[in-house]
């Protein structure tokens, strides 16, 4: 069915409204598996275990004092988060979150509507999800040199060394399996693997470099350089309070499901039904996984120095991706 | 007896058994080797496994750490020195306090202080004592000097009050009457926990 | 001059291997603590007798075990304080002390000061090898300020001693106890000594000496502060505070002229009041010996004064427009000063009846003497004189320090004593076998200083005049007495069984008349003794004495004749070898009457100090302007030892002073203490800062407080006295102003442990005779007062007390301590 202009609204919506929210849950998430994993407990007074803590945090985020220092640039200090935000949700909007769905006639208004799994399925999705992303940066860069601290501006400086190596590992590594499908559209990969074995069985290195990418990316340990606070205080978001260190956390959730999306679709057989299970489970489990697994590393690994982050990236992980994909070529061309 | 090891001032290394970590890689090869070998070598995946045994451990096995602090307390040590108490007489309910100020004398931070008089039965009556827990460093000096075993120190440990005077006057510390059954003995300072035989543990030195 | 004296006296004597020089006749014990040496001792009260109830201060004199409370000191005589056997006999007595006694440290109040506590741990006891079953010993309230805790007691007799050698009261004794025997194997099995103690211990107990249970004695509270347990203590003290938490305040005792050194103790009032409040009063008993005033008057400031603005400025305009400042002898030497300075700056006239007639009297005095001062004082009369005389006042009352020299003297210098009142006293009499009361007639103090003159002046110094009238008094007179003469008789006696008649001699008594010559004094029989039995005594008292001190006191100043009596007493003291002390009035009377230049009348608007007056500055807290109280301020006193000594500020306070006033009016110092130096050298005083006087005394006893007035000596003629005239004596009903023992002023009145109220003290035959209240009717007004017996007054002359200022008893009796009264029943 066609995609209607109405049908990609109510799906932006519901990106928006539904990325949001399980941001929100997500930091929730965290923070009950992380205590589990340290054999603790977690947030339990807000809500039954604990689990309206994101409307008591999302309470205090909103009533919190706004405060812009005194030499910041007040304009950039103040569009900042909202790049990280916009650039996190416009990337997710080329990636398909569920199946397609018709919402049932019997509501009104909208019953009828054609609502497609992705929101912009442009052909080029994989690039464009991949570009926004690295347009992401302009956030924390933006913030750290914006803020007048020099916690913010070393903050700011580790976002870009750290943002630019690694766009080029995640980028050279789904590269092969671009060759191997054939298509950027996330979509076309989603049939690819209906078809074919999933592409982390296919591609192992490529799926392993992608994702030790997207911890990068996503700013996640164990290369949370960005805010480390033992080392920079809270690194770009210092000199942040209130609403507006609320976007630059909602955005890095945001970016967290989106790297857990593209990998679930690109490397674990997307939204295809999978043995009992209908595909819309299947990705919300696959893409739980992903997510678990950062949660998982953050609890387990310690974090790297900004040295052998940079060591890692342009001696080990980038030659490596180069190889897979010379290698991967000449399988196909054999 | 020779004066040999006297005459080694090395100090610092007879005693120390230095581990085996290897040589430290010098050449870039050798650094390669080291990266690949801890890479493949599967140690990480050793820390995810701890944790995510961990976790299962406290999500199913309830082996969790956390104590729900105001709603659960853990038992304090007998040797703990909380908000004072003042212990009546078992027999005859009445308090053990006789008044002899030394509690009063001993005080470093000079905080106690106390109003005697002569009652009618001819005996010491203390008419007013009070302790200034603004003051009070909970050294434990009066518990130790009293004669009587009359001032110990109590389980209250939590001190956070609107008014500093909350807890510190006699009738306050003193054990209410109905619950005389349920007064304890101060075991003091060399007390040991109770069931400190089950809390031993050996040095855990295989780390 | 007595210390030159005392430098040529002093004797070498080795204790412990050391060389120590001492004086000669000093007991060992008192040797040893003048030279800072230790000897334990719990029952020895330094200016006391002996009592030998604790053997504790047993030590080896030449080889011999002696007692050091007891035994002298002479030229070389090596002491050794402690032996193998001195310290097993010291150890077992300790232990016998501690034998049975209540283990309550913990409540006791003598706790931290308890000489058994010290003793027994300075003698290491550790353990008890003694015991015996307790007896019930209950606790007593002995008066309304003792409190005797049987229990407590060590029958050390301390109690006992201080109030006989020293308070003469004698109100205390040892009784029977009826505690079980020792077990006779104790005899043999431990040290000697401690088991003579333990005997006598364990069949004793104090108890008042009048078999009452009630002491009926002057309540001076020594019996308290020498006690060396928590026997006897204050019925107010009793559980209140612990020794250690009180602070200890040097000062003055404010109330009588004795100006005896005191310690105010001090501690916060409550827990809710931090502001500070005497506790008690405590003294160095073995040098000073307090009356009930000084120990129990204590709480007589001026409580929750401020700086009352309005009440400052109506004081200084009411200063501008006064002509009188009317005051008594309860302030400073620096509040004289003042006061003598606002005279001299601003014309205001100064009247204070109670000192003026002192001042007068003592001018008198020191313009026939030629010296500015009398010349001896209490302290003096106790070590040294062995011959007492007191004319001119109410002993008991009046001036306590020198009723405990008077007693003392009797009983430690096996002394005599002569003590001339118109009031008669049971009291006096007991201090010594050789005292004689003269109970003569109002108005022949005269005739007693006369005869004064008569007994003790060398006659070859005496002016002509003087001695033919003394012996115009005298005459031989024709006595036929009856004698007993033993007269030999024959008898014939019938022997029952023989029938024999026999003749016995036998000698039988027969009485005889017989004509004598005897010489007959008339100055005794006009003070009331029979002349011929008095020869005798006085012959008697005479025996073996050296040292004479004669005691005058307030009678004199408020006498008619003040002034021939001021020249007899200057007559007495140069023609004889008899020291004289001029007893000042009240507290500070000495000090405000060299200070202050007093006029005789008040006149217009009168601004009272402690007094009525137009505007009121008081420490009473009743006054128009709130002033401290002697404990709330610093400054000096001069008491009757012509010493000025210092006294310090016990308690806060928060009002005015007079020198904040003085300061507006006519410019002062910053502070009261700063007029210390200024106090007029030509008075005898001495440009000293007040911080650097000191107050107390030293291990030897030396009195070591403030400064001796210097006393002004310029030669003068025998003065030149007036007869006297037999007329002049009061006949009829007489009332003497005269304050109840522990009463002085308004401030002992104000404190809450003197009981003794504002009412007419008369014998208890009088008293009954006028029953429970009587009007004293006056020329020029009277009074209604309720009627009191003292048991230890005699005769008809009742005494009206002074202490109440508002009462205005000095106007009553106007220039005069005796008075015709009619006293009705009311």
């Amino acid at each position: 069915m066609e995609a209607t202009t109405l049908g990609i609204v109510i799906k932006a919506i519901i990106i928006l409204a539904i990325i949001s929210a399980v941001a929100g849950f997500g930091t929730y998430l965290e923070r009950k598996v992380l205590a589990f994993m340290q054999r603790r407990l977690g947030p339990m007074h807000v809500g039954p275990y604990g689990l309206m803590q994101i409307l008591a945090d999302g309470i205090k985020l909103f009533t919190k004092e706004d405060i812009i220092p005194q030499n910041a640039n007040r304009l950039i200090f103040a569009l900042a988060p909202a790049i990280t935000a916009a650039t996190a949700f416009i990337a997710l909007s080329a990636v398909p979150v569920f199946p397609d769905f018709t919402i049932p006639s019997w509501i009104p208004l909208l019953g009828g509507t054609f609502v497609p799994s992705v929101a912009a399925d442009i052909n080029i999705g994989i690039l464009f999800v991949l570009g926004m992303m690295a347009a992401g940066l302009y956030g924390p860069l933006l913030a750290g040199m914006a803020q007048a601290n020099k916690w913010g501006i070393i903050g700011a400086a580790r976002t870009a060394i750290q943002f630019l190596s690694y766009e080029v590992v995640t980028g050279l590594s789904i590269l092969a399996p671009i060759m191997i499908v054939g298509s950027l559209s996330l979509v076309d990969f989603n049939s690819y693997s209906s078809e074919h074995a999933w592409l982390m069985f296919t591609q192992p290195v490529a799926f392993v470099l992608f994702l030790i990418g997207g911890f990068a990316e996503t700013n996640r340990t164990p290369f949370d350089l960005l805010e480390h606070e033992a080392e920079v205080v809270s690194g770009y978001a210092t000199e942040y309070s209130g609403m507006r260190w609320g976007m630059f956390f909602i955005g890095e959730y945001a970016n967290m499901i989106t790297i857990s999306v593209l990998t679930a679709v690109v490397f674990m057989g997307g939204y295809n039904d999978m043995l009992f299970l209908p595909g819309w489970l299947a990705i919300i489990l696959k893409i739980a996984f992903v997510f678990f697994l950062m949660l998982w590393v953050r609890a387990s690994w310690p974090h790297v120095r900004p040295d052998q982050l940079m060591w890692l990236c342009w001696k080990v992980l980038m030659p490596i991706a180069v190889i897979n994909v010379v290698i991967t070529g000449i399988v196909i061309m054999v | 007896m020779g004066l040999e090891q006297f005459k080694n001032r090395n100090v610092g290394m007879q005693n120390y058994r230095m581990l085996d970590l290897g040589q430290t890689p010098t050449r870039s090869f050798d650094k390669f080797k080291q990266v690949v070998k801890r890479t493949f070598k599967g140690e990480l995946f050793v820390g995810l496994w701890v944790t995510l045994r961990e976790m299962v451990n406290s999500l199913f096995r309830g082996e969790l750490h956390t104590v729900k602090y105001p709603l659960e307390k853990l038992p304090i040590s007998p040797r703990y020195r909380a908000i004072h108490d003042m212990l009546r007489l078992l027999e005859s309910g009445h308090y053990r306090c006789i008044g002899c100020g030394l509690c009063e004398k001993i005080c470093i931070s000079n905080c106690i202080s106390m109003d005697t008089r002569y009652d009618e039965n001819q005996r010491k009556e203390v008419s007013e004592y009070t302790i200034n827990f603004g003051r009070c460093i909970f050294c434990g000096y009066c518990a130790e000097v009293c004669p009587e075993l009359a001032i110990v120190h109590g389980s209250r440990y939590e001190n956070a009050s609107e008014q500093r005077a909350s807890f510190s006057l006699f009738e306050d510390m003193l054990t209410p009457i109905d619950k005389l059954n349920l007064q304890q003995e101060y075991d003091g300072f060399g007390a040991v926990t109770p069931y400190a035989d089950d809390h031993i543990k050996k040095t855990p030195l295989a780390y | 001059m007595s210390d030159a004296k005392a430098v040529e006296n002093l004797i070498t004597i080795t204790i412990d291997g050391k060389e120590y020089k001492t004086k000669e006749g000093e007991y060992i014990l008192n040797a040893a603590r003048a030279n800072d040496v230790f000897i334990p001792a719990i029952c020895y009260l330094t200016r006391c007798s002996p009592t030998l109830a604790c053997r504790l201060c047993l030590v080896e004199a030449d080889g011999k075990q002696v007692y050091a409370c007891n035994s002298k000191v002479k030229e070389g005589l090596e002491i050794v304080t402690q032996t193998p056997n001195i310290l097993e006999e010291r150890r077992a007595i300790m232990e016998v002390y501690d034998v049975n006694h209540p283990l309550q440290c913990g409540v006791c109040d003598k706790s931290g000061e308890c000489e058994l506590q010290n003793y027994t741990l300075e003698l290491g006891v550790d353990s008890q090898s003694y015991m015996i079953p307790d007896t019930k010993r209950e606790t007593a309230n002995w008066s309304s300020v003792l409190h005797y805790d049987a229990g407590l007691c060590i029958v050390c007799e301390r109690c006992t001693t201080v109030c006989k050698d020293m308070i003469g009261d004698s109100a205390l004794t040892t009784v029977k106890r009826g505690g079980a025997e020792l077990d006779k194997a104790y005899k043999d099995t431990m040290p000697k000594d401690a088991y003579a103690m333990w005997n006598k211990l364990q069949k004793s107990v104090i108890a008042p000496s009048n078999g009452t249970g009630y002491t009926n004695c002057s309540d001076c509270g020594e019996c308290i502060a020498v006690c060396p347990v928590g026997a006897l203590s204050s019925r107010d003290f009793v559980y209140k505070s612990n020794a250690w938490e009180l602070k200890r305040i040097p000062a003055v005792s404010a109330h009588s002229s004795d100006g005896f050194q005191i310690y105010y103790e001090v501690k916060p009032t409550s827990i809710e009041d931090r502001s500070e409040k005497i506790y008690r009063v405590t003294n160095e008993w073995n040098y000073v010996s307090l009356d009930g005033s000084a120990r129990f008057a204590y709480d007589f400031e001026n409580r929750d004064a401020i700086k009352d603005q309005k009440a400052f400025i109506q004081a200084i305009e009411a200063f501008k427009k006064a002509k009188t400042i009317r005051f008594n002898s309860v302030i400073t030497n620096e509040e004289a000063l003042m006061l003598q300075t606002l005279k001299e700056k601003m014309g205001l006239k100064l009247y204070n009846p109670e000192v003026r007639a002192f001042q007068k009297f003592l001018a008198h005095y020191a313009e026939a003497s030629g010296q500015s001062l009398y010349s001896t004082d209490a302290d003096a009369i106790m070590k040294k004189s062995d011959f007492v005389i007191s004319v001119g006042m109410a002993l008991r009352n009046d001036s306590p320090g020198l009723k405990y020299a008077f007693n003392n003297v009797q009983k430690m210098n096996k002394g005599a004593g002569l003590y001339f009142h118109p009031v008669g006293d049971t009291l006096i009499p007991s201090f010594g076998k050789s005292v004689e009361c003269f109970i003569h007639k109002a108005g022949m103090e005269e005739a007693a200083l006369y005869l004064i003159l008569d007994l003790f002046a060398d006659k070859e110094k005496l002016p002509e005049e003087v001695k033919i009238y003394i012996n115009s008094f005298k005459r031989i007179n024709k006595e036929t007495i009856k004698e007993k003469v033993m007269k030999e008789v024959v008898e014939t006696v019938i022997d029952e069984e023989t029938g024999e008649s026999k003749e016995v001699k036998k000698k039988v008594p027969e009485m005889v008349e017989k004509e004598i010559e005897v010489e007959q004094n008339g100055l005794v029989e006009l003070l009331g003794k029979e002349s011929s039995v008095f020869a005798d005594t006085f012959a008697k008292m005479m025996s073996k004495k050296e040292a004479f001190s004669l005691m005058v006191g307030e009678d004199f100043y408020y006498h008619p004749k003040a002034e021939n009596l001021a020249k007899l007493v200057a007559l007495i003291e140069k023609a004889s070898a008899v020291n004289v002390v001029i007893a000042p009035p009240k507290s500070n009377a000495l000090g405000v009457a060299l200070i202050c230049d007093l006029d005789d009348e008040a006149e217009g608007y009168t601004i009272g100090y402690n007094e009525n007056g137009d505007f009121k500055l008081s420490a009473l807290g009743e006054g128009d302007l709130d002033m401290p109280a002697m404990n709330q301020q610093e400054g000096t006193l001069t008491n009757m030892s012509k010493r000025v000594v210092p006294t310090n500020a016990a308690l806060a306070y928060g009002g005015y002073e007079l020198n904040d006033l003085v300061r507006e009016l006519i410019g002062a110092p910053k502070e009261t203490i700063d007029w210390t130096v200024k106090l007029p050298i030509s008075k005898g005083f001495k440009a000293v800062e007040f911080d650097t006087l000191s107050n107390g005394y030293t291990n030897d006893g030396v009195e070591n407080r403030g400064y001796l007035l210097d006393i002004l000596i310029k030669e003068t003629q025998m003065p030149k006295v007036e007869k006297f005239n037999e007329a002049d004596a009061l006949e009829g009903e007489i009332a003497y102003r005269c304050n109840p023992a522990r009463q002085f002023s308004d401030f002992t009145d104000k404190a809450h442990e003197i009981f003794e109220p504002f009412a007419l003290y008369a014998s208890r035959a009088k008293a009954e005779s006028l029953g429970e209240k009587a009007e004293v009717v006056f020329e020029n007004g009277s009074i209604v007062l309720d009627v009191i017996a003292d048991d230890k007054i005699l005769g008809d002359i009742v005494k009206v007390p002074d202490f109440k200022s508002a009462q205005n008893v000095y106007e009553l009796f106007g220039g005069s301590r005796y008075k015709n009264v009619t006293i009705r029943k009311v």
